[in-house]
């Protein structure tokens, strides 16, 4: 006589071993978009907080034409501070198009002047009496705000976020039908076991737990695995970025964060859990074609 | 286990003209009407491809009938709502001819069966199942998967699951065809018991005359789709398998 009994579904180590692949792989998947998706999103956001409030001056003439454009920009309210981009931080700004070995000098450089609102949010009204007052001045500038590339960048942020959004949505979906794929055809391959528990006067519910269970079980360690792959994924990624030249400070950033942590944690519970209503539901329905 | 609403002497089973076919001209049972007394213990017979395992199906639920009427305990199965069928499965004790053990258990946990469906923690019935396999010779292959048991192990074992609950009815389908006679009588000896101490119902379908005449009670006969009573003293000495 065992210690223990065994369970009433035998175990099915083929089948299973690849619907575990299968949820596993679609669970990696569905962790790796979100992780991607929410770190857009926390680089959007330190992005645009970077550049909002920043003011950046393009002033046509010379020296003295700049140096103008430096006073009346201090001298407009709200204009926390002012100063002239220098020869040598234009050429550090042109460097990852230009190469290390220097701007000719006989090349002409923009000339700059870059400014800071004292309150980012009423950085529009700022940036309005800002170009009234070179203007008024004579001078001939053009004030860029970065307000639109920051609209550009949270647009296409958005947007991005809904894709992932949409393909987490799609591998759930697909998880979800493979494991009621494969409830199904563990019920019909088990067809005898069901029917006896059945005649020995097992409920509906009961035979539904016994799947339940199973593929509970199956969700939450494929799910556990993929999460871990994802997160071992993104972060192999990210080290191999850093380890290189490649200029990076557009990617997102990679994490531990709170919402990091529950992306993770939350990619086996969801599997789990859906992985274990999509069977009770294969096999309330199956069962109730039988007799 | 006995049914509240079931009266003394109101039928355990009862078949009023049921019938059944798989379509036209393809009837396996035509007519049949039989009643079983609370406490009997009957025997059907008859010819190979009679119907008698198909009765013994419709008798425990496994069939529905495309003709007639099948009371339980005293309950219309007619148009019984799933749920409440696993209460009346409950307290039927089936012996299959092919006797459906699971190959994934025991002997002991095969036994057990009806016993966990039932929610019952395993050291409350652990003792009575093992002397119960005891009782059927298998005290010493209580570990054994189907697959290692020969053909009479593996009938006694599936008998032993049948009567583990103490069921209200048993239905076996030839629970002696695959043991030998001393084996068999002891088996019967077995259904008599729970005839006689549990007032258990019993039906039993059988090829085997000898076990019929030995227990002298009445047999219901099968025959073109129909079934006749033919009560234990009219059953002629060397009757044989109609």
């Amino acid at each position: 006589m065992s210690a223990s009994l065994s369970p009433l579904l035998p175990k099915e180590d083929a089948r299973e071993a690849a619907l575990f692949f299968v949820v596993c792989a679609l669970c990696f998947l569905a962790a790796l978009s979100g992780l991607v998706s929410r770190s857009a999103y926390a680089a959007a956001d330190a992005w645009t907080n970077d550049v909002t409030g920043q003011i950046t001056i393009r002033v046509r003439g010379d020296d003295a034409a700049l140096l103008q454009a430096v006073d009346v920009a201090k001298a407009v309210p709200g204009i926390a501070s002012a100063r002239a981009v220098t020869r040598d931080e234009a050429e550090e700004l042109l460097r990852p198009w230009l190469g290390a070995g220097g701007v000719p000098v006989s090349m002409p450089l923009p000339k700059l002047v870059a400014a800071e609102a004292a309150d980012t949010a009423a950085a529009e009204d700022i940036i309005r009496a800002l170009a009234s007052a070179l203007k008024t001045a004579g001078l001939e500038t053009v004030v860029d705000d970065h307000l639109v590339w920051s609209a550009d960048v949270r647009k296409s942020i958005d947007l991005a976020g809904l894709v992932a959004l949409v393909a987490v949505g799609l591998l759930g979906a697909t998880g979800i039908a493979v494991i009621a794929f494969a409830t199904h055809a563990t019920l019909l391959a088990r067809r005898d076991i069901v029917e006896l528990l059945h005649l020995s006067g097992a409920r509906d519910v009961f035979i539904a737990g016994l799947f339940e269970r199973r593929f509970l079980m199956l969700g939450v360690q494929a799910g556990a695995l993929g999460a871990l792959l994802a997160f071992g994924a993104a972060a192999f990624v990210l080290y191999l970025l850093r380890q290189s030249d490649a200029q990076i400070w557009l990617l997102p950033q990679l994490s531990l964060s709170l919402a990091d942590g529950l992306i993770l944690g939350l990619a086996p519970l969801i599997a789990g859990a859906a992985s274990m209503i999509a069977a009770r539901v294969t096999v309330m329905r199956s069962l109730s074609d039988m007799v | 286990m006995r049914e509240q609403g079931l009266a003394a002497d109101d039928p355990v089973l009862r078949l009023d003209r049921v019938g059944l076919s798989y379509g036209p001209d393809s009837d396996v049972l035509a007519d049949v009407s039989l009643s079983l007394p609370p406490g009997s213990l009957t025997f059907l017979t008859g010819p190979s491809g009679a119907g008698k395992s198909t009765l013994l199906k419709l008798a425990y639920l496994g069939l529905r009938p495309t003709a007639g009427r099948i009371s339980l305990f005293g309950t219309d199965t007619t148009h019984l709502r799933r749920r409440d069928l696993a209460p009346l499965r409950r307290r039927i004790g089936v012996v299959f001819q092919e006797f459906r053990l699971l190959d994934h258990l025991s002997a002991y946990e095969n036994v057990a069966l009806p016993l966990r469906v039932a929610g019952s923690q395993e050291r409350g019935y652990r003792q009575d199942v093992v002397e119960l396999l005891t009782w059927v010779g298998l005290g010493d292959r209580l570990d054994a998967r189907p697959a290692t048991l020969s053909g009479g192990e593996k009938q006694r074992v599936a008998i032993a699951r049948a009567v583990v609950v103490k069921p209200d009815l048993i239905l076996a389908d030839e629970p002696t065809g695959n043991v030998d006679e001393e084996m068999g009588d002891r088996l019967f000896r077995l259904f008599r018991e729970l005839n006689k101490r549990l007032s258990t119902t019993i039906l039993i379908a059988t090829h085997d005359m000898a076990l019929v005449r030995k227990a002298k009670a009445d047999v219901l006969r099968l025959a073109d789709g129909m079934v006749v009573r033919v009560p234990a003293h009219a059953l002629a000495p060397k009757d044989a398998p109609a």
